[in-house]
């Protein structure tokens, strides 16, 4: 009786998960995806089904935890912004995987957003005032408006009276519309999908300015990664919108598929980040922590 | 208006009415000071609540202020004021803030208006105290508006440290209104309790004090009717404790049942009187009549035996005369004692002017004088018996007085009563019979009847009126009489 059960556990184990295998690690940050715990699990069932493997997203706060926790070898692939993508790094440490396209298109925008209230205009009338920025490493939450203040030949430092970051753009939309802040940058792609979810909250934002259309925040994996793996992911994610399960959970993260696009689609992000780069230091607003 | 005055209200009524005042300033004192504990404890606990708060926020301030991440300071306010601890949500965040050192805001919850980096401008004298106290606070502190109103607050202050350095400070003030709602609610709960122990304790002090009173009003109506005369049909009161008002009702009692005995007794005792008084008069009336009468048969006799002796008939028929006309006026006068009537007869003041001429034709040759003093008015009408009285007292002047005397007639009127005054200067009247005077058959003269004055005395009671007598031995005596003057104008 004893070894049939202990057959039985052998016979069912490798066919479940491969647990001889270590698990798939998969960076996210609550930047992009809020605290969506129950989506994050079917997610990743989905991916260990087809995969075959155990898949365990590691979800932190900003863009720097994860890019810290990817370079550091503790995850393998990570859904990034697109402004860490671009920052060159000596030696590389990642790769682009895939690109998620969004209302058909590999591309978002950044919304400068005010209170309904306000008066403000256009990006200059917040000279003197509140910002919010989503976070350091968000090309749509901090590179955009920080280029835009560029542009103005101002800095970060004097063109606000006050800054600060929420490390979350819907919570940058939030600061907005409870008037912590009297204006925030913020992932259009975020914004578009609080409207349907949240509608009380954007309703209380305008959008004054709407930024050329950027590379979709980019899923990368660290270079030294199993290139079996790499293939199985890149292969898995980009046929999602080939079943009904992967459907499913595309509608849930209101994206149409993932895509192989070219490294230059995120040459908008690199030119402005480039050009940032040589008008000024990059983190002077971070705080020294 | 005796319903105006509560001196003349029952005792019963005042009785429960001063139950019910005292069972309804206990009740009330009560009352106000369970709500003052109540709201005390409320408040004390309301205090202890916005401290928490406040703590609870400034756990994780400081960190986010060295990180001058001012979102993370906002949402911190923000979870704070939305938290709703399990059922007893009876506090309100008004409002909350954490400021630098120097009264900068890092973080409010009402953003709009209080916006970050800027010095916290309070709108007012009495805010203005409040931000310096909470500037200055050192240790957590709770702030209180004070009072007993809707509007007030509690608030907690709990100053920030950053290794032993001094970072700012949070406010956290909670609305006393929900608390507000409570005490009211529960004040009105104790006011209508009140007001049912207060009805209960009244309806109660009625019946305990009507039961109480009931022997008292019983002896009060017992005693009234004493006063109005009324003893015969008194019904003893019921005794039902023995307490005080039990002891007095049987005092009362007994005071009633002497009482009645002791009426019974005078009615039996004026009865002897009036038998003693007839029984007087008849002996009076038997002496009187029958002294002349045994000289009349007397005479009867001898005439009878001498029937052709005229000296005889010539000296014993005057005898005879007289006699029997004395026995008529003794008759007359007894009847007119006796038989006084309620007579509405009036006569005017002129008949007793009148009276002055037959006291002048009694005198006769005498040398008496006469003073007459008339100063009614003319247009008088009084009593017919009024002529007896005047005529009687006259006449007794007259007869008393020797040669030389004089006579003093006054009649005036003085408010409703009419007087009259007889004065002579006679022999006066000696003090020893002055309480006989008015007696039937009491004289001082040798052929006095001795019902002269009891007439004038007798008519001047039937008239409602009064006399009196002054006289001093060999001086002389005056009669006062006054009567009421029965009608003012002549008909």
């Amino acid at each position: 009786m004893r070894i049939i059960c202990l057959i039985v556990i052998f016979w069912i184990t490798p066919f479940n998960a491969s647990s001889t295998e270590p698990p798939i690690r998969f960076g996210l940050t609550a930047v992009v995806l809020t605290e969506k715990t129950r989506f994050l699990d079917q997610w990743s069932k989905y991916l260990e089904q087809k995969m075959g493997r155990k898949v365990e997203f590691a979800l932190r706060k900003s863009y720097r935890d994860v890019m810290d926790l990817l370079e550091s070898g503790g995850i393998d692939f990570a859904w990034i912004c697109g402004y860490p993508y671009v920052q060159p790094r000596k030696p590389e440490t990642l790769q682009l995987l895939t690109v998620p396209i969004y209302r058909g298109e590999p591309r978002y925008h950044s919304y400068i957003i005010v209170h309904h209230n306000s008066g403000y205009r256009h990006f200059s009338d917040l000279k003197g005032k509140i910002f919010a920025f989503s976070d350091p490493d968000s090309n749509s939450g901090f590179l955009y408006p920080l280029t835009l203040m560029g542009e103005r030949g101002e800095k970060s430092a004097t063109f606000f009276r006050q800054t600060f970051f929420t490390f979350n753009h819907a919570e940058t939309v939030q600061a907005v519309s409870d008037q912590v802040a009297d204006g925030g940058a913020v992932d259009s792609y975020i914004w578009e999908s609080l409207a349907v979810s949240r509608p009380d909250i954007t309703e209380k934002t305008r959008i004054i300015d709407r930024s050329p259309s950027f590379g979709f925040p980019p899923i990368v994996f660290r270079l030294g990664t199993n290139d079996h793996t790499v293939q199985l992911m890149k292969d898995t994610l980009e046929n999602m919108d080939n079943d009904t399960e992967g459907e499913k959970l595309l509608a849930q993260l209101k994206l149409d598929g993932f895509g192989h696009y070219p490294d230059s689609l995120f040459n908008g992000i690199r030119a402005m980040a480039n050009k940032l780069q040589r008008t000024g230091p990059k983190y002077s607003l971070l705080p020294a922590d | 208006m005796p319903i105006l005055s509560p001196r003349s209200w029952p005792l019963a009524i005042k009785l429960s009415l001063t139950i019910t005042a005292v069972v309804t300033a206990v009740g009330f004192m009560i009352g106000v000071v369970m709500v003052l504990q109540d709201w005390s404890r409320f408040h004390d606990e309301l205090g202890e609540k916005a401290l928490l708060l406040a703590e609870s926020v400034a756990i994780t301030a400081p960190k986010a202020m060295r990180r001058k991440d001012h979102w993370s300071l906002y949402l911190s306010l923000k979870n704070m004021a939305s938290r709703r601890p399990g059922t007893k949500g009876t506090h309100e965040v008004v409002t909350a803030m954490i400021l630098d050192p120097e009264g900068k805001i890092q973080a409010h919850l009402n953003p709009a208006e209080n916006p970050m980096g800027l010095l916290f401008s309070p709108g007012n004298d009495i805010e203005q105290n409040f931000l310096e106290q909470a500037m200055e606070a050192r240790t957590p502190i709770a702030l209180s508006s004070g009072g007993f109103s809707k509007a007030g607050f509690l608030e907690g202050v709990v100053p920030l440290f950053s290794d032993q350095k001094y970072m700012g400070v949070v406010r956290v003030r909670l609305s006393v209104a929900q608390l507000y709602e409570k005490a009211r609610n529960s004040a009105f709960i104790v006011l209508s309790l009140i007001l049912l122990f207060v009805f209960i304790g009244s309806a109660l002090g009625t019946i305990v004090s009507r039961r109480m009173v009931k022997p008292l009003t019983a002896v009060t109506q017992g005693l009234e009717a004493v006063g109005r005369g009324e003893m015969t049909d008194f019904s003893p009161v019921p005794i039902r404790d023995r307490d005080e008002i039990g002891r007095l009702s049987v005092t009362f009692n007994q005071i009633m049942a002497e009482l009645a005995e002791k009426k019974m007794l005078e009615e039996e005792a004026a009865m002897s009187e009036k038998l003693v008084a007839l029984g007087r008069i008849t002996a009076g009336v038997a002496h009187e009549v029958n002294n002349p009468l045994a000289g009349l048969l007397n005479c009867i006799d001898t005439l009878r035996k001498h029937p052709d002796d005229k000296k005889l008939i010539d000296r014993y028929l005057p005898v005879i005369d007289n006699g029997l006309h004395r026995i008529k006026d003794i008759v007359h006068n007894l009847l007119v004692g006796l038989k006084i009537e309620e007579s509405d007869d009036t006569v005017s003041i002129e008949h007793i002017d009148n009276l002055r001429e037959l006291i002048v034709a009694e005198v006769g040759d005498r040398h008496i004088d006469i003073i007459w003093n008339n100063t009614s008015d003319k247009d008088l009408n009084v009593p017919g018996k009024l002529e007896q009285i005047v005529c009687n007292l006259l006449k007794n002047a007259v007869e008393i007085l020797p040669d030389n005397g004089k006579i003093i007639f006054s009649m005036y009127q003085d408010g409703p009563y009419l007087n009259i005054d007889v004065s002579d200067n006679g022999p006066g009247i000696s003090p020893n019979i002055k309480n006989q005077l008015f007696d039937p058959f009491f004289t001082t003269k040798p052929n006095g009847t001795g019902l002269g004055l009891w007439v004038v005395y007798r008519l001047v009671q039937s008239m409602g009126g009064v006399i009196g007598v002054e006289s001093e031995e060999n001086q002389g005596s005056t009669f006062h009489v006054a009567v009421p003057v029965v009608t003012t104008k002549a008909a």
